[in-house]
């Protein structure tokens, strides 16, 4: 799709990479049930009954949803062409992976991570999504929603990161760009309502299917974007090295994660800003295969300055959480008043589509949230018939949000998946009510990044580092 | 009279969500340090999916079971409404599997109990042994411990029903009176 971009530097990586399809149906594997194609927001699946479903790239917005209800597994009772020791490999998956092989599933990634972490000269730089904190216990028998952020933290040092960092740091950026770009926009008369840009299958499908709307959506980058642009300028600058020496890996709840880190345009620290995408599940097996016992491990912290983080870029990884943490700075940037209560249960819930309106200090906001592209269609057109009266829509592709995201650990019962989301995302809430800095703004690395490096928000800096123009990379294509 | 679980190849999809939810209701971890998916995955019904037909198979409780028949150790038992396995007497002999008309008895390596300890073919010495995975046989138990049958909950098409001694007679009941009434509607052509 973005070979256009890649021709000026072609390398046998990016060949490998586009020949390599994100998601895939497993032809050996797949009884062609029809639960993904019915689970598909996009409807990027087709087959007939009984027989081997297809995934069209073209179409498919990466979300991972087919990985998660595909049920077709090598059952050790049959037999197939393919060996399993064939099959993990051909998957990118390590050797030691002891769990069941899905028809649908997704590239894996993890050897690059282990030769980086290997290679001597390589400066190794992680971060985590919110999502991974509450999800990864569970893949070692901790019950849905156990919060370990100081486990996981531990598990990446003891992995050999060179610096554990935080994507929640970046969202806290997040907020401080894109409650700027939506207060400005409110004040300047500019298009709105505003979509946020976090979620790269969102981003992907108004690219993709609704290309008229591409103006309506904040030019920020994702916070796994931002942390990894200034994870190879101020990161750099601060541990006094190279940025050409830095390997950024992601650990995200995403699949879609493992494209938008590829997408040619996400270079503006000079080089590709997040090298690799894992998933939890991916870390999840990395930890099993250097013989870490997770739930034994003692807490430990992420690392400063980027790996501070408050409740606000905590909640990200929800449904509705963009929402709360951008309104508990968006209020009081407008009013200079902070909001009474800091608990917007407006905002939160878990229908596909939700409408609030927010009175603070004289200042009335209106905003709505999708959660599940399935939904999103009847909105778009509301905002494209003039019906639409709110000014911020918040957009997750994922049922639950990033909690339910397609890297997540796999819930083998369909009817336990609720149960596992709002476990999930109640352990994120839980981790924000025990946080003493709740406020995206109010974070003190985010103001020392500011003060000593970005300038202001949307200022010249931030406005290379940080933000995209998602219409011109339409253009690209 | 036995209860017995059977699908619908009309509306099975095959999408081996029974599979799943069978050899999840019957697995104890064996440590807390794994996750669920990766305990062997033994099931004890399995989805049959050739071209022509799609649709579970498991076993029927025989109420004369040829299983049970063929049982040297009497390892294959009655227990209320239907026909058990008691792993630990059960040898491995594997009489049972091919008496099964219905393929519905697999020999599958038994997690919970430790490895045994063999003498190897080639050994001259007291120490050269071997050790080998203790395999037993299992099959369907209609989830007798844990109420409503795994695949039953789980299958999203609805596809797999059980058949206990009231439904079965309910529905025998249900026929005889259509055929009572075909009887009534065609008697110039029957009689």
């Amino acid at each position: 799709m973005y070979a256009k971009n890649f021709d000026e530097t072609v390398t046998i990586d990016t060949i490998i990479k586009m020949t390599s399809p994100i998601i895939a149906i497993d032809k050996e594997l797949c009884t062609g049930c029809g639960r993904c194609l019915e689970i598909c927001p996009v409807e990027a699946i087709a087959g007939k009954p009984n027989t081997p479903h297809e995934v069209d790239t073209a179409v498919c917005i990466l979300c991972g949803q087919c990985v998660q209800i595909c049920s077709g597994y090598d059952a050790p009772d049959e037999t197939f062409p393919t060996s399993r020791a064939e099959r993990l490999e051909q998957r990118g998956m390590l050797p030691t992976v002891q769990e069941p092989l899905f028809a649908a599933h997704y590239r894996g990634d993890i050897h690059r991570v282990i030769e980086a972490l290997q290679t001597p000269d390589m400066f190794t730089i992680v971060q985590c999504a919110p999502a991974v904190r509450v999800a990864i216990g569970e893949e070692f028998g901790m019950p849905y929603g156990a919060l370990t952020p100081g486990k996981l933290s531990a598990a990446l040092h003891a992995l050999g990161f060179d610096r554990v960092y935080d994507t929640n740091f970046a969202a806290d950026v997040t907020i401080m760009e894109e409650g700027a770009e939506l207060i400005k926009r409110i004040q300047e008369n500019g298009t709105l309502p505003m979509f946020t840009s976090c979620c790269p299958g969102w981003v992907k499908y108004l690219e993709d299917q609704h290309d008229d709307l591409l103006e309506h959506l904040s030019s920020c980058k994702s916070p796994q974007q931002m942390a990894g642009t200034l994870f190879k300028t101020y990161g750099a600058k601060i541990d006094q090295i190279d940025p050409a020496r830095i390997f950024s890996v992601a650990v995200m709840p995403c699949t879609c994660k493992k494209f938008e880190c590829e997408r040619p345009e996400m270079n503006a620290s000079g080089y590709q800003d997040v090298d690799l995408v894992i998933t939890t599940r991916e870390l999840a097996q990395l930890i099993k295969h250097a013989g870490i016992d997770f739930p034994a491990l003692s807490d430990e912290d992420f690392d400063n300055p980027l790996g501070c983080y408050t409740g606000a870029g905590n909640i990200f990884g929800t449904t509705g959480g963009v929402m709360e943490a951008a309104l508990r700075s968006a209020c009081e940037m407008l009013t200079g008043t902070p909001l009474p209560d800091l608990e917007l249960e407006y905002v939160r819930g878990d229908e596909g589509i939700r409408k609030a309106a927010i009175v603070h200090e004289g200042v009335a906001l209106k905003v709505a949230i999708v959660a599940g592209l399935q939904h999103i269609d009847s909105v778009l057109e509301q905002i494209r018939s003039g019906e639409a009266d709110f000014h911020f829509l918040e957009v997750m592709c994922c049922p639950l949000g990033c909690v339910s995201g397609g890297g997540q650990p796999k819930v083998l019962l369909p009817n336990q998946c609720l149960e596992a989301h709002i476990g999930r995302k109640s352990g994120l809430y839980a981790h924000d009510r025990s946080l003493a800095v709740r406020k995206s703004h109010d974070n003190p690395q985010v103001k020392k990044l500011y003060q000593d490096f970005l300038g202001e928000p949307l200022g010249h800096e931030a406005h290379h580092l940080l933000h995209t123009d998602h219409s011109h990379n339409r253009n690209l294509v | 009279m036995n209860a017995f679980i059977i699908g619908d190849a009309e509306l099975c999809i095959g999408c081996q969500a029974c599979m799943i939810a069978c050899a999840r209701a019957h697995e104890q971890l064996p440590t807390a340090a794994l996750n669920e998916r990766e305990t062997p995955f033994h099931s004890r019904v399995t989805v049959v999916n050739v071209p022509e037909v799609t649709v579970p198979v498991q076993c029927r409780q025989c109420e004369d079971a040829p299983c049970a028949r063929s049982c040297p150790v009497e390892g294959i038992v009655q227990n209320n409404s239907h026909i058990e396995v008691v792993k630990e007497k059960c040898i491995g002999c594997k009489s049972c599997v091919l008496a099964c008309p219905f393929g519905a008895i697999k020999v599958v390596e038994d997690t919970i109990v430790c490895s045994r300890i063999f003498m190897s073919a080639s050994a001259d010495t007291p120490q050269n042994r071997i050790e080998k995975p203790p395999f037993v046989v299992e099959k369907c138990d209609l989830c007798a411990d844990c109420g409503t049958p795994a695949c039953i909950d789980i299958c999203p098409a609805r596809a797999l029903q059980l058949v206990d001694p009231d439904a079965m007679q309910q529905k025998v009941e249900n026929r005889r009176k259509q055929n009572a009434n075909r009887i009534r509607q065609y008697r110039s052509q029957l009689m």
